[in-house]
C-alpha cells in the first residue's frame, strides 16, 4: 500500500502504477504474483515473490566447520560484482528463513559455469548455517535475493595496489576479487593478509597458491594468530607502498576496529580503507546509554525496564516479550522487521546514527533504545 | 497479539461477580487463578512447540482452495448464467460467497492476528494483509486486536459489544429505540462487512459527534477517511463494475450474483461472531474489572465472555475457527487450526476450577443469541417502574 495511491482519489492511477492497482483491487494482493504464489509454492516448495530461484549442485567441505554451497541461480538472476553478498532464504519447518553470505566464486565463474559459490562457517549453536549443511543435499532448491553491496574493486581505481586483509571467514569477498583478478591474468600488485585462529583454519590455501602462479604481482602472508596474535600495526608496517594502498578488510568486527586503529596510527587515510563486517556492527561505537530505559510495545502493552549496559537490539527484545514480530537477515539487510517507533532516541547499530526523537520507521534488528523507547508493537 | 499482562501489586481484590443473563458467576481467589493460568500457559507452549511446516502447508492450502473457489465461482457464474439452465449459475454464487467466507475469516481475521507471522512468508503475514470485504485490514486490525480484545465484554469499553446498536445486557439502560432492536440486527447482519469498515470511524467520531478526547489513532483522521473510502471503491469496482462488465452478455446476474455473495458472507460471518460472545451464558464486564488485572483474572475474563460451538471440522474451518472462540480469546495468535485440540483441554481444566464453560451445538448457541436480542429489548421491570 503506498502513499501515493492514497492521495490519487477515484481517478485511475498513472500508467505503471494501473498494473498494481488491478491487482489491489481484483486480488487484495499487492501483485498477481503474490495472488498465486500458494499455488506456485504447491510444486515448488519454499518459492517466494521476493527472490530468484537456485538450485544446490553440491555442498562441499572446505574446513571441519566450512562449508561451500556451490549454487545454480535462475537464468534471471541478473548477476553480481565480485565482493558482493546475497541473501539466502529457506524455508526450515515452515518458517522463511534468511541470512546474508558473500559470495565466494568469481563473476567470471558465473560467466562461464552458470555458478556461484557461498563459502558459510557453521555458528556454534546457530540455528541455520548448521542446518543447512545437514539439510541441504544436490538438487535441492533455496532463494537467494539480487547482489548487494558495495565491498567491490569498482570502488577504486583500477592501476593503485591493493592491500587485502581477511579474518576468518572474511575472506570470502576477498577470495572473490581474487578469482576474478586472477581469470582476468591481471599484473596488478596485490598483497592479501590471511588471518586464521590457527593454522589448522586457513580457508582456501590451494585455491589460494594457484592465484599466485596466475597473478604475477600477488604476496600472500599467511597470519596464523596462535604465532602472531591479532593484527596490529606491526603486521602492516613492513609492507611497501602501504599509503598508495587501496585496503579491503573484511572480519569479525573487533578484528576491522583493530585493523582501521592500526591503518590509522600508520596515516593510511580513512577514505582509503574499505571494510565488511560480518554481522552487524559492534556495538562499542555506543558512546553511552542512558542509566536507566524503559522500552514499551504499546499495542501489546507490553513494558521492559532495560539493563544498564544493555545493547539488545529491539527485535531481541521483542521476541523475548513473546512478540513475534515480521523478520528476515536479523542485520539490517532486507528490511522486513520494518516498525513504526512513535518516540524516544534508538542508536541504528549499522550506521552509527542516533535517531530523531518522533515517529519515524525504524529497523528492529539495528535499533538500540538509547532512551525511554515506545515502538507500536 | 493482544495479550496483556499487567502486574500487580499486594492489594487483594475483591472478586468481582460477573453477570450473565440472570446469574452471576464469583472470580475465585488469586492463588487459584495463579494455578489455573499455569496449565493454560502450558497448554499454549505445548502447542506453540508442535506450530511449523504443517501449519505452513495447511494455510497454504486454505489460500489455494480459497483462490480456486473465488477464480472457479465467477467461471461458473458466467457459463451458468450464459447456459440454457441458468440457474446453474447459482453455484458460482455459493462457491463465490465460500471463497469470500475463507478469505475474511479462516485466512484473513487468522493471519492479521499474528498467528503466521512466524512464517516469514512476505504474502501471508499480519502487517500488509488485505482482504475481500469493504473493511480497510489496517482499521480493523487497530480496533479489533486491541479493543475488542483487551476488553472484551466490558460494557462502555468493547464497543464490540452491541456495535452501540443492540442492547444485550441490563447494564445498558433501555430506551424505546430497543424494541425494534430484532430488525436492526437483521440490518446489521446483512450490511456486516460495512458495520466492520465504520466501526474505527464511528469511535473516532469521524463524521458525527463530537471529535474523541484522547484519541490515540496512529494516523490523521483525514488518513483514516481516506481509507475507508479507497476500500470501498474497490470492492464497489471489483464486483459490481469490473466482473460484471467482463461478462457483458449476462451484466445484471453477474451483478446480483457477486450482491448475494457478499451478502451470503455477511450473513454468515454475523452469525458465528453473534454465536461467539452474545449467547445467552456470555458474561460482561464492568470497566473496574480489567484495572490491575493478573494473567490469570484476564484468562478467567475471556472465557467467561466467549462461548464456542460444535460441528464437524468443515463448520469450523468455515467459522475461521472463531467457533472455538474461547480459545481465540485465550491464544489470539496460536496457528487457529489447533484450536479445536485445545479446546478439550481447555474445558477439562475449566470443570477442575469450577469454571463455566461455554460451548453448545451451533444451532442452540445462535438460538439463545436471538433469544437474548429480543429479550433486552424490553425494559426490565425496574426500569419500567421509574419510568
Amino acid at each position: 500500500m503506498t502513499a501515493t495511491h492514497s492521495q490519487q482519489g477515484p481517478a485511475l492511477p498513472a500508467a505503471g502504477g494501473i498494473g498494481r492497482w488491478l491487482a489491489e483491487t481484483l486480488t487484495t494482493r499487492p501483485s498477481f504474483s503474490s495472488y498465486f504464489a500458494p499455488f506456485m509454492q504447491y510444486w515448488q516448495p519454499g518459492w517466494s515473490t521476493h527472490a530468484w530461484r537456485a538450485a544446490v549442485m553440491q555442498i562441499r567441505s572446505e574446513l571441519s566447520d566450512v562449508y561451500s554451497l556451490v549454487l545454480k541461480p535462475d537464468s534471471r538472476w541478473a548477476g553480481f560484482v565480485a565482493g558482493q553478498y546475497v541473501q539466502l532464504t529457506v524455508e526450515k519447518d515452515g518458517a522463511f528463513c534468511t541470512r546474508t553470505f558473500s559470495i565466494s566464486s568469481s563473476p567470471a565463474h558465473w560467466q562461464t559455469t552458470g555458478l556461484i559459490e557461498l563459502t558459510i562457517r557453521e555458528q556454534v549453536g546457530g540455528r541455520i548455517t548448521p542446518w543447512l549443511r545437514q539439510h541441504l543435499h544436490a538438487n535441492s532448491v533455496v532463494n537467494i535475493s539480487a547482489a548487494q553491496g558495495e565491498f567491490t574493486l569498482q570502488q577504486v581505481p583500477e592501476h593503485r595496489p591493493l592491500l587485502l586483509i581477511a579474518g576468518g571467514s572474511g575472506l570470502t569477498p576477498l577470495h572473490s576479487m581474487l578469482q576474478q583478478l586472477s581469470s582476468e591474468v591481471s599484473a596488478r600488485e596485490v598483497h592479501l593478509l590471511v588471518y586464521a585462529r590457527d593454522s589448522q583454519h586457513f580457508l582456501f590455501q590451494q585455491a589460494l597458491l594457484g592465484y599466485e602462479t596466475s597473478l604475477s604481482n600477488l604476496s600472500i602472508q599467511w597470519m596464523d594468530s596462535e604465532q602472531v596474535g591479532f593484527i596490529d600495526e606491526s603486521h602492516l608496517q613492513p609492507l611497501q607502498r602501504l599509503l598508495e594502498c587501496d585496503v579491503f578488510v573484511c572480519g569479525p568486527s573487533p578484528m576491522i576496529k583493530a585493523a582501521r586503529d592500526a591503518l590509522r596510527v600508520l596515516h593510511v587515510a580513512d577514505e582509503r580503507v574499505h571494510f565488511e563486517y560480518f554481522g552487524a556492527a559492534p556495538l562499542d561505537r555506543v558512546a553511552q546509554l542512558d542509566a536507566s530505559r524503559v522500552v514499551q510495545f504499546s499495542r501489546s502493552q507490553h513494558v521492559l525496564d532495560v539493563a544498564q549496559a544493555s545493547n539488545q537490539s529491539l527485535l531481541e527484545m521483542a521476541e523475548q516479550s513473546g512478540l513475534n514480530p515480521v523478520s528476515g537477515c536479523r542485520i539490517g539487510v532486507c528490511h522486513q522487521c520494518i516498525c513504526q517507533k512513535e518516540r524516544g532516541v534508538v542508536l541504528n547499530t549499522r550506521t552509527g546514527e542516533y535517531s530523531d526523537t518522533g515517529p519515524e520507521e525504524i529497523q528492529l534488528c539495528l535499533s538500540v533504545p538509547v532512551t525511554d523507547v515506545v515502538v507500536s508493537l | 497479539m493482544t495479550t496483556t499482562v499487567m502486574n500487580r501489586g499486594n492489594t487483594v481484590l475483591v472478586p468481582a461477580p460477573a453477570k450473565a443473563g440472570g446469574h452471576v458467576t464469583i472470580r475465585p481467589d488469586d492463588a487459584t487463578l495463579d494455578a489455573f493460568a499455569e496449565e493454560l500457559d502450558a497448554l499454549r507452549a505445548e502447542t506453540m512447540s508442535k506450530v511449523g511446516q504443517k501449519d505452513a502447508d495447511y494455510i497454504r492450502r486454505v489460500i489455494r482452495w480459497q483462490r480456486g473457489l473465488d477464480m472457479g465461482g465467477r467461471v461458473v457464474m458466467l457459463v451458468g448464467f450464459l447456459s440454457p439452465l441458468w440457474w446453474t449459475g447459482l453455484f458460482g454464487v455459493l462457491m463465490l460467497a465460500i471463497a469470500k467466507i475463507l478469505d475474511n475469516m479462516e485466512i484473513g481475521h487468522n493471519v492479521m492476528h499474528g498467528q503466521y507471522d512466524w512464517m516469514n512468508d512476505p504474502n501471508i503475514n499480519s502487517r500488509d494483509f488485505e482482504w475481500d470485504n469493504v473493511g480497510d485490514a489496517n482499521s480493523w486490525k487497530r480496533y479489533h486486536n486491541h479493543e475488542h480484545h483487551t476488553y472484551t465484554n466490558i460494557i462502555g469499553k468493547d464497543r464490540d459489544y452491541g456495535y452501540g446498536i443492540l442492547r444485550l445486557s441490563d447494564d445498558i439502560a433501555w430506551r424505546p429505540r430497543n424494541l425494534y432492536q430484532f430488525f436492526m440486527y437483521l440490518k446489521l447482519s446483512l450490511l456486516f462487512e460495512f458495520g466492520v469498515a465504520y466501526h474505527e470511524l464511528a469511535g473516532e467520531r469521524i463524521f458525527f459527534g463530537k471529535k474523541k478526547k484522547n484519541s490515540q489513532l496512529p494516523i490523521s483522521r483525514e488518513e483514516l477517511k481516506q481509507a475507508f473510502f479507497r476500500k470501498i471503491r474497490r470492492q464497489t469496482f471489483k464486483d459490481y463494475v469490473f466482473y460484471p462488465l467482463l461478462c457483458f452478455p449476462v451484466l445484471v446476474p453477474v451483478l446480483l450474483g457477486n450482491l448475494a455473495a457478499n451478502l451470503i458472507r455477511n450473513l454468515w460471518t454475523s452469525t458465528v461472531i453473534f454465536c461467539g460472545h452474545f449467547t445467552e451464558s456470555a458474561h460482561t464486564f464492568r470497566a473496574e474489572d480489567c484495572e490491575q488485572e493478573t494473567r490469570g483474572q484476564w484468562y478467567f475474563r475471556q472465557i467467561l465472555g466467549s462461548s464456542n460451538f460444535e460441528g464437524p471440522r468443515w463448520l469450523h474451518i468455515l467459522s475461521g475457527h472463531l467457533s472455538c472462540q474461547v480459545e481465540h480469546h485465550l491464544f489470539p495468535d496460536v496457528p487457529a487450526y489447533h484450536y479445536p485440540e485445545m479446546a478439550k483441554t481447555v474445558e477439562q481444566i475449566c470443570q477442575r476450577y469450577g469454571i463455566p464453560y461455554n460451548t453448545g451445538s451451533f444451532a442452540r448457541q445462535y438460538w439463545t443469541v436471538l433469544q437474548r436480542i429480543v429479550r433486552y429489548s424490553f425494559p426490565t421491570r425496574r426500569e419500567l417502574a421509574n419510568a
